[in-house]
């Protein structure tokens, strides 16, 4: 019935995710990102080139603080958000704020801690690095260094004063060969004597090849001409890099300059000075410079090391902000993503709380809440399919008893059905009719209870015990008879009325009992003019026979015995044979009748106008006619019926003669009989309708009811059998009778209470027609209901 | 030469010069954990004895000599070997009075001075790789606070039009090692700066 897909394969596609999703990628990206940045912070801490690190280190810094201002940014937006949600009791955001904080509290936890840790590790072991002990060890170095220079030098100088005083004291002035000599002796690189002014007079040693030697500064002439001797270290000067230092120690060197006495007080003699250059051992120059360089880092470094510590402390300080936050954006994102399903799932239990059974959407993941959505969207359908079955049977049961209710109703038999305990459970409205009392009224009531129905519901209740004991052979689940139901009609009980009842009693499940009856009233009414004519028609026949004879032998007496008698006797012959055959003249009347009632002739039916016919009836009553009690009212073009002529004669002169008879006694009585013509909805004639209309007393309710059978009458004089013979032609030609009273009816004396609105009314309906193949196909209840 | 009365652009200039020195304050990460660690109005205090601009026709030639004391930081910094620089700046600007007055030329100078403890001199080296050994600080330091005719901008770098010369010197902290600038950032020792502005005549 229902097979349009469903859930499952085939199920709508789950609504899309929700732009908190789209959310959560972006954020979940931004938080990657930053986690890379501290990374690469972190690397360039790890990687042993801390000049790099230092270098990149500031915009590092602000990228990374940015980054951490938008992750804030977006937390305190999305934390709003959340917050916002719950205080609005949006569903769902209280679990979310829940899975959120426990995820961010798993995030920070660690975090923080590691942070702790960090901190005291790296201010710690910073301050490790400036131990006193390396400063001494460097400072002492320092010293070594420039002891063992400040040794050559000084040691260099005594040297060169001494070696000047020689060449002074040997007025042999200068000779090549002795400064080679002084050289060698001296163990210098270069020896020069040179003038006041600097010029180089004479000058042997290795640097000679060449160039000459490196002139010497004014300012150092001058301090020797002061302080006789004056030396210095050169080509140690920082030039910061161990390359440089190497090389530089590979040029290091001494130079002493000592002013040579002048032992001839000539004037205008020069003054010459004795330059001695010495180098220093390549090793232990570069080996000073290494540890002068190495002081100056250490120098350098301890005084950057506040800065440093707040560097790296930034760094963690960061990565922590980073970290956190991302853990935030995460927690805020993996709950989401956690409690999606958890969410769609809640809501849709609400949504089937509130009774919307529509397809659920699933949440599309391979683990266990998948599936529990899934599970959970087919339930649904389940439960929905099986409400819809239910609601379909329950419609289904709807009907089947509104069905059965109307024809409970609709039942021309009445039907009680009683419980366990006897009590009138469902009573239809034939009931009701039939037994002429408000027994809807009685429902949870006995039947005993019901007035007037004491003695039938007690042989009823006998009947179903009986029943239920020892069921009769052939009645194995019902039993059935009949009672006659007398009703006290008046307070006086002038007239009883009664009605005759088939019951039929059978056993329901659950103890309750099942009582349907008919009135067979009419049934029995008809049995009995059955019977009726059956006596009428013997009744007829042996009374008939001897009646002739009777009236012959009267008038044969009075014939013979005429002439004889004389005086008083013949006058009593006379009365006496006259009151015979008066008397025999009636009795052949009645026996007439009664042979017209129960062997009426055999009908033969021809095409009839009816109109003709109650014009031809009408003839007989000219009288009548003139004096305005009998009217016609008659149709034009009526269609001709099939019927008997004769009969229908009868017909309606016994009705005519009826009527007149209850208007006998009225001055104004009025009689009309009218012909016309019944049409369907479709304007076609269905029946044509005789009606005869008094304004008499009308009839007796107890008439009304049996006024067909034989022998019920309203008149003093007449054998009642009028009405019968009417009904019996009006069954052969399939013809309906109606009888009725118009107005109210009388009262029970058979006064009549109002003139202008009372009278009697008898109808007729013909709907045997002529021509009516068109007509009885149309209609063919029409034909058989005449039957 | 007399120094000039206030003048609207000039004012300007200073300002936006002040707005520049507390940005590259505020550049420093250390302040910025820190917190404000110092003010420069405590700073070490340098005057110029003499400051000469002349124009003529081979160019703008600045004469000038400052005076200052060096900080304990500074001092104890070169005591321990650490260079420290002294940076000298001269920019020429045209006034402009619809728009930010025009810079038409700069010059620096760059001195870095080191404390050689092997042979007890003060190395003073100039941007063009010029170095020379002094036997005291002071004399180092006075080798690096003075010039005479300086080449500011060329005669053709100037034209008709109304011309003023910004003068700085400063000890730069910039071109010390990072964790060192992180560390003394803030510090009233190190913020050493003489400035001069004059219109050129």
């Amino acid at each position: 019935m229902n097979d349009e897909p469903r859930l499952g394969a085939g199920g709508p596609e789950p609504p899309p995710l929700p732009r908190r999703s789209r959310w959560a990628w972006i954020v979940s990206t931004l938080a990657a990102l930053g986690a890379g940045l501290v990374l690469a912070f972190l690397l360039g801490i790890a990687t042993s080139n801390p000049a790099l690190y230092e270098r990149h280190y500031v915009w590092l810094f602000w990228v990374n603080v940015a980054l951490a201002s938008a992750l804030v940014a977006v937390i305190v937006i999305a934390g709003v958000r959340m917050l916002w949600r719950v205080s609005r009791g949006r569903f769902g955001s209280r679990l979310l704020l829940k899975l959120a904080a426990i995820f961010a509290l798993v995030g920070i936890l660690p975090g923080v801690l590691i942070y702790a840790v960090s901190y005291q590790f790296v201010s710690r072991s910073i301050e490790t690095w400036f131990d006193v002990k390396v400063e001494g060890a460097l400072d002492a170095g320092l010293n070594l260094g420039r002891g063992t220079i400040d040794a050559i030098v000084s040691d260099l100088a005594t040297k060169t004063r001494l070696a000047a005083e020689r060449l002074g004291e040997s007025a042999s002035s200068a000779e090549p060969l002795s400064l080679e000599r002084l050289r060698e002796q001296l163990s210098a690189r270069e020896i020069a004597v040179v003038g006041g002014s600097g010029q180089t007079l004479l000058a042997t040693g290795s640097t000679t090849s060449g160039l000459m030697p490196e002139r010497v500064p004014p300012q150092m002439l001058r301090q020797a001409r002061a302080q006789r001797v004056v030396s210095q270290a050169e080509g140690l000067d920082e030039e910061g890099t161990a390359a440089a230092a190497a090389a530089a120690g590979a040029s290091a060197r001494v130079r002493a300059v000592a002013l040579i006495p002048s032992t001839n007080f000539a004037l205008g003699e020069q003054e010459r000075f004795l330059v001695v250059t010495q180098s220093i051992a390549p090793g232990l120059a570069a080996n000073a410079l290494a540890v002068t360089n190495a002081y100056r880092e250490y120098q350098q470094r301890a005084l950057a090391r506040s800065g440093l510590r707040k560097m790296y402390i930034g760094t963690l300080t960061l990565a922590l902000v980073l970290a956190v936050f991302g853990a935030l954006l995460l927690a805020i994102a993996l709950s989401n993503q956690l409690a999606q399903p958890l969410l769609l799932l809640a809501e849709g239990v609400a949504q089937v709380a509130r009774g919307d059974f529509s397809s659920k959407a699933v949440f599309k993941s391979r683990d266990e809440l998948g599936g529990l959505t899934r599970s959970f969207a087919e339930m649904t359908t389940q439960l929905s399919d099986a409400r819809e079955l239910v609601h379909r049977s329950v419609v289904q049961v709807e009907g089947a008893r509104a069905n059965l209710q109307t024809i409970l109703d609709n039942l021309t038999a009445g039907v009680i059905v009683f419980d366990r305990n006897g009590a009138i459970d469902t009573v239809n409205p034939g009931a009701t009719r039939i037994l002429k009392l408000p027994l809807s009224a009685y429902k949870g009531r006995r039947l005993d209870e019901v007035a007037g129905l004491g003695g039938f519901a007690q042989a009823v209740w006998q009947r179903f015990e009986l029943h239920a004991e020892s069921p009769e052979a052939g009645e194995r689940d019902h039993w059935q008879d009949s009672f006659e139901l007398q009703f006290a009609a008046t307070a006086d009980g002038r007239e009883r009325d009664s009605i005759t009842l088939l019951v039929r009693g059978a056993a329901m499940p659950q103890g309750a009992r099942l009582m349907v009856f008919d009135d067979i009233t009419e049934l029995v009414s008809a049995q009995r003019v059955e019977a009726w004519s059956e006596v009428a028609r013997r009744l007829a026949h042996e009374i008939k026979n001897p009646l002739t004879p009777i009236q012959l032998s009267a008038e044969r007496l009075q014939q013979k015995l005429g002439g004889k008698l004389v005086g008083a006797d013949q006058g009593m012959l006379e009365r006496s044979v006259t009151t015979i055959v008066n008397q025999v003249q009636a009795m052949k009347t009645l026996v007439n009748e009664f042979r017209d009632y129960a062997r009426l002739p055999a009908s033969s039916f021809d095409a009839l106008d009816v109109n003709a016919l109650v014009v031809e009836v009408l003839g007989l009553y000219g009288t009548a006619q003139e004096s305005g009690r009998l009217s016609a009212d008659l149709a034009e073009s009526l269609p001709a019926i099939v019927g008997d002529g004769t009969q229908l004669r009868q017909v309606i002169h016994n009705l005519v003669q009826n009527a007149l008879d209850a208007v006998a006694e009225q001055a104004d009585g009025r009689v009309r009989i009218v012909t016309e013509a019944a049409k369907n909805e479709s304007g076609d004639v269905r029946a044509v309708r005789l009606v005869v209309v008094d304004n008499g007393p009308g009839f007796s309710e107890k008439v009304l009811k049996r006024a067909f059978e034989p022998y019920v009458t309203t008149k003093k004089k007449g054998t009642g059998l009028g009405l019968a013979v009417v009904k019996k032609i009006a069954d052969e030609h399939g013809a309906r009778v109606r009888i009725a009273n118009i107005g109210a009816p009388p009262d029970a004396a058979g006064n009549a209470l109002a003139d202008s609105a009372r009278g009697a009314q008898v109808s007729l309906s013909f709907s045997k027609l002529a021509t009516t193949v068109r007509v009885a196909a149309n209609e063919p209840v029409a034909t058989s209901k005449a039957h | 030469m007399t120094s000039l009365p206030p003048h609207g652009s000039l004012r300007r200039r200073s300002v936006l010069r002040a707005l520049g020195i507390a940005a590259s304050r505020a550049w420093f990460p250390g302040l910025w954990f820190a917190g404000a660690a110092g003010q420069p109005a405590g700073a070490a205090e340098g005057e110029l004895t003499s400051f000469e601009v002349v124009r003529d026709e081979d160019g703008v030639f600045l004469g000038y000599s400052v005076n200052f004391e060096l900080g304990k930081g500074p001092e104890d910094a070169l005591a321990k070997s650490v260079p420290l620089f002294f940076v000298a700046e001269a920019e020429i600007y045209r006034d402009r009075w619809y728009w930010r007055d025009r810079r038409v030329a700069h010059a620096t100078k760059v001195w870095k001075i080191v404390y050689q403890p092997l042979t007890s001199t003060y190395r003073v080296t100039t941007v063009g790789g010029l170095s020379q050994n002094y036997p005291t600080r002071e004399e180092a330091i006075a080798a690096t606070s003075r010039s005479v005719r300086w080449k500011v901008a060329e005669a053709a770098q100037l034209d008709d039009g109304r011309h003023y010369l910004e003068f700085v010197y400063r000890l730069d902290i910039n071109l010390l090692p990072r964790p060192m600038q992180i560390g003394i950032a803030g510090n009233p020792d190190w913020q050493l700066s003489v400035k001069r502005t004059q219109r050129i005549a």
